[in-house]
């Protein structure tokens, strides 16, 4: 009670300073909660993995229709369950592509369906579909593989885990087999006893080996999704600790405002502690009595800050889910990052306020006594020193002056300016890079159009495009070297596709022959006449690095053909690239045509950057808080200088010449710091990133945002500087200097 | 010739007490004139009267000092008068401008170009030298003066106070005493019509508190009129007017060693025996 007493009297005593200083150590506390985002995600990610039993193996397959898989598999210690599913694609009545997927629907065990509305299929034709993809009741007929009329009718809304995110419907399996013109399956989900990647990984294999013991290939790389993660999890890790860095950006810069608040509430109070030193009190009693300040905006910061920092993370974590899985999240909290964050503010306070109240309370009695303002000018050296410099007027003089006697004041002025701009060019310097990457991923791109049909497999003709000067048959599929996921794109040798400029090396020319992304290359030591093993659905294949291309993602790049042999489907492809922007007309049936100038990742990029800009509007609150209390405390403390300046005939523009005289070298060392600090720490996280992913993000620094970043320091100072010296101005110069005796 | 002169106020101070403004006070006309002046802090229930409904004049070239206890409102009065603090009501003019009724920065101007301040606590600045603080007042003063004239003026008013050689001190290297002086040059190098000192001895031993004064006391020589707060009777016996508060009105009010009447009514000196 006497605490909290204690504590409304300090507030009472300077309110703006202390309510400034709870409010940015909250957001500062608030924005290193972002650090439970993947708590938080992976929470109702879990939660509903687990509910609705997701697979742990996903394969792609030929048609399975003569193996018996339970059998096929019944050798395989580590599988639990293996559900044959079918996948298809058939055109809605808008004519859009609707992946259909048919599975066991009377006794699910695998990647369970959850119903939102109407029921589950229970007939023949009947389908559950995902939100948002069709109405309850829609009927239509499409055509089944063999020509027959099949009609389809939305009875239910609903879906999986899995699936969340795509417009997918789901059946039984004799329908989507009738639709794909499948007996068996052409995709299979298991769920084994052990979760962990090497055990999935090796399970997966021999999975394989059965399957083609049985005639049957699988058409892509196995999907595992180990320790009932969802596949998602990583990557938002990745934002979440890009988020977190500027998070802890955001409590440091808080900790430094807490800091100079705390110096200044306590170093005010020197003569103050000194009479009751000189009436008998004990240092270490002064010290727990001027530490408690501190240790009450804490304190008030952690109470604010720390619901604010679940709020942050789980509105972060909800749009995170919402854009990229289509899951919208429960609440949830991570125990660790709450006591995190709130020890983080209150062992940071107790360190900042033990060091100034030791510095007051270790102060000689008598001068504590005696110096009302603190050490007087002159003492150090630095000072007199600088005191021999008479350049410039004398206000421009006495402004330089007091920056260095002020030093702490100074330092923490130039540390939150810093901060500030650091925090600034940082986030317009991931948002270039991220613009910039997502642009430079199609700078070798020469098609206009490119065409798949539906499947995972290569169901092109190669020959289709023969002929056709403007058009080429090619493969995408997904592969892995070393562990990383990569792209295999098949093209012919002398392809007028892509820009076969290299960064070193050579374009394939003979068979056996690839060249790698140079990024990608570099960061796995790959390096022409290297050989390269690379993973694809039908095994592992080597071949020789001939060349080093200045594609930015993880790519290889064959000959079509050796890739379709190597797939075992020898003169196969799996997309038409095109160079003009119409699918070539030699092309029938479904088809889906992406075109280059359609960015589809736009809205995942657009999400990203929200949530960058987002925790960085934080951190720039908390910086720009820090600095205008600094600047507003650092007018305030000086008040009664200013006051004798007025009473000698100081105008209100000769105060504001002092203040803004003493602030730009100050903001111009803050802005050339925070410029060099947003340039590594920007370059540092894209760094990580790269090492994280493999691949050359490369790194712009947002060069245009200088400017701005600068003009927003010095308009935010000039206005708060105004505002203050407005303030200290306004009151009877006679009233301030009796303040001061 | 010297601001102060420095040698003959300390070698004979208070020897020569009739200033030439003093011989004849009711001829002259008032610097300063105070018409049902008060000041008060706060409102309602929480109101504090400074100074309640104060009528004076003070004579151009007089010394005169504010006396009486704490809380009396001397103070009040020396900064409403010094132009640092402004009146909740009456009217103040000083050397024939209403300095009630200037805004904030035109009283600053004003400040600068007619009165000159010395506080009981220096309030030099402390991060520029004896020099620069003298210095600084020409500049705010807004006169057009060149900066070889500002320095020689700077120089010519330390002389003055008997601190020519401690001119590249800071506050700080300089003793009380020293400081008050540097304060005294700071408060005349503009040759303002009107010097206020609010306590300007209060911090000072004897000595040096002596020699304060007798710089003040010297300026009267020049037409200077010179307003000085004090609770030492002893030394505001030598004051030409004698203005006494009590409870933030004038208790006594005497000029020459004759009382004035109270309230003043004219914007001339019009004492009256009671």
């Amino acid at each position: 009670m006497q605490f909290v007493s204690h504590l409304w009297r300090e507030v009472r005593r300077a309110p703006a300073r202390i309510l400034t200083s709870v409010f940015a150590l909250s957001l500062a506390v608030g924005a290193i909660g972002v650090f439970a985002i993947p708590t938080v995600a992976a929470s109702s990610l879990r939660d509903s993995a687990e509910r609705d039993a997701i697979p742990q193996i996903v394969l792609r397959t030929t048609d399975t229709a003569d193996v018996d898989l339970d059998t096929a598999v019944s050798s395989i210690a580590n599988v639990e369950h293996i559900e044959p599913q079918v996948l298809t694609v058939v055109a809605t009545p808008e004519d859009r592509e609707l992946d259909i997927l048919g599975t066991n629907l009377t006794n699910q065990q695998i990647d369970i369906i959850g119903v939102d509305a109407g029921r589950l299929p229970t007939a023949f034709g009947e389908l559950i579909v995902a939100e948002d993809t069709l109405r309850l009741g829609t009927t239509w007929t499409v055509d089944a593989a063999d020509g027959a009329p099949i009609e389809l009718r939305v009875v239910g809304i609903g879906g999986t885990t899995f699936w969340n995110g795509e417009g997918v419907a789901f059946t039984d399996r004799a329908t989507a087999g009738a639709l794909e013109g499948v007996d068996g399956a052409n995709r299979l989900v298991v769920r084994t006893s052990d979760t962990g990647k090497e055990a999935l990984r090796s399970t997966a294999s021999e999975i394989r080996d059965v399957l083609s013991d049985g005639g049957v290939s699988t058409k892509t790389l196995p999907l595992t999704i180990p320790n009932g993660r969802h596949p998602i999890e990583a990557d938002i890790e990745q934002i979440s600790s890009l988020i977190g860095l500027l998070g802890i950006v955001a409590g440091l810069v808080g900790l430094v405002l807490l800091g100079s608040t705390a110096n200044t509430l306590i170093t005010e109070r020197t003569r103050e502690v000194a009479v009751m030193r000189a009436l008998g009190g004990t240092n270490r009693a002064m010290r727990r009595r001027l530490r408690r300040l501190a240790m009450g905006i804490a304190l008030a910061s952690v109470v604010v800050g720390v619901p604010l920092g679940v709020l942050i993370s789980n509105l972060i974590a909800r749009l995170v889910l919402e854009e990229f899985v289509g899951l919208t999240p429960g609440v949830a909290v991570s125990i660790p990052v709450m006591i995190g964050s709130a020890l983080f503010a209150l062992v940071g306070a107790r360190l900042v306020a033990a060091n100034a109240a030791r510095r007051v309370t270790n102060r000689p009695l008598a001068a504590a006594l005696r110096d009302r303002d603190g050490s007087p000018f002159g003492r150090r050296l630095s000072e007199r020193l600088v005191a021999r410099f008479a350049t410039g007027s004398i206000l421009d003089r006495t402004a330089v002056r007091n920056g260095v006697h002020r030093r702490a004041r100074s330092v923490a002025m130039l540390a939150q300016i810093t901060a500030a701009v650091a925090a600034l060019m940082i986030i317009a310097s991931l948002a270039t890079t991220v613009t910039d990457y997502n642009a430079a991923l199609d700078e070798p791109v020469r098609w206009a159009t490119s065409t798949y049909v539906p499947g995972p497999g290569l169901d092109i003709d190669a020959s289709l495009a023969d002929g056709d000067p403007r058009a080429e048959v090619g493969s995408t599929i997904e592969g892995e070297v070393e562990g990383w996921e990569i792209g295999v794109y098949g093209f012919v040798p002398d392809t007028q596709m892509i820009d076969r400029t290299m960064d070193a090396g050579r374009w394939f020319e003979a068979p056996g022959e690839v060249a790698v992304s140079s990024g990608f290359a570099e960061r796995v030591g790959l390096d022409i006449g290297d050989e390269v093993t690379v993973e694809i659905a039908s095994g592992s294949h080597q071949y020789t690095v001939v060349g080093l291309h200045p594609d930015r993602d993880r790519t290889v790049f064959i000959d079509v053909d050796e890739l379709a042999d190597d797939m075992n489907l020898p003169g196969m492809g799996n997309v038409v690239m095109s160079l003009d922007d119409e699918p070539p007309a030699f092309l029938s049936g479904p088809i889906d045509v992406e075109r280059l100038a359609e960015d589809d990742d736009d809205n995942g990029t657009a999400a990203i950057l929200l949530i960058f800009t987002a925790i960085g509007a934080v951190v720039v609150s908390v910086a720009g808080l820090a600095v205008a209390s600094g600047l507003a405390v650092s007018v305030y403390e000086r008040r009664h200088e200013f006051a004798a300046l007025q009473a000698i005939g100081g105008r209100r523009r000769h105060v504001f010449r002092v203040v803004v005289a003493e602030l730009i070298p100050i903001a111009a060392g803050g802005i050339a710091l925070g410029l060099v600090a947003g340039y590594l720490g920007a370059a540092a996280i894209m760094e990580s990133f790269e090492a994280a992913n493999a691949v050359e993000i490369g790194f712009t620094f947002a060069s245009g945002a200088i400017p701005a970043a600068g003009a927003v320091v010095v308009a935010g100072a000039l206005l708060i500087g105004g505002l203050m010296v407005r303030r200290v101005t306004s009151r009877p110069v006679a009233v301030v200097l009796r303040g001061a005796a | 010739m010297a601001l102060i002169s420095h040698e003959s106020s300390v070698t004979s101070p208070l020897s020569a007490p009739q200033a030439p403004g003093f011989t004849k006070p009711h001829a002259v006309r008032p610097l300063v004139s105070a018409h049902d002046v008060s000041r008060q802090w706060g409102k309602g229930s929480n109101a504090q009267l400074g100074v309640d409904r104060v009528d004076l004049n003070i004579g151009s070239g007089e010394l005169a000092a504010i006396v009486g206890p704490s809380g009396s409102g001397k103070s009040t009065l020396g900064a409403l008068i010094a132009g640092i603090d402004r009146p909740t009501s009456g009217s103040l003019v000083v050397d024939g401008e209403r300095i009630d009724q200037l805004s904030t920065d035109q009283l600053a101007r004003w400040r600068g170009r007619n009165v000159g301040i010395v506080f009981q606590d220096f309030h030099l600045l402390p991060t520029l030298s004896a020099a620069e603080n003298v210095e600084l007042a020409i500049t705010l003063s807004g006169r057009s003066v060149g900066r070889s004239k500002r320095r020689a003026e700077t120089r010519e008013a330390l002389s003055s106070v008997g601190l020519a050689d401690k001119v590249r001190r800071l506050p700080n290297e300089l003793s009380g005493g020293e400081q008050q002086r540097v304060a005294i040059a700071r408060a005349v190098v503009n040759r303002p019509r009107l010097i206020v000192a609010d306590e300007p001895t209060g911090s000072l031993d004897q000595a040096a508190g002596s020699t304060v004064f007798e710089l003040l006391a010297g300026l009267r020589r020049d037409g200077t009129t010179v307003v000085f707060i004090t609770h030492d009777r002893a030394l505001a016996a030598e004051a030409d007017r004698r203005i006494e508060m009590l409870d933030g009105s004038v208790s006594r009010h005497s000029a020459g060693g004759v009382d004035v009447r109270i309230p003043l009514t004219a914007d001339t000196l019009v004492a009256g025996v009671q």
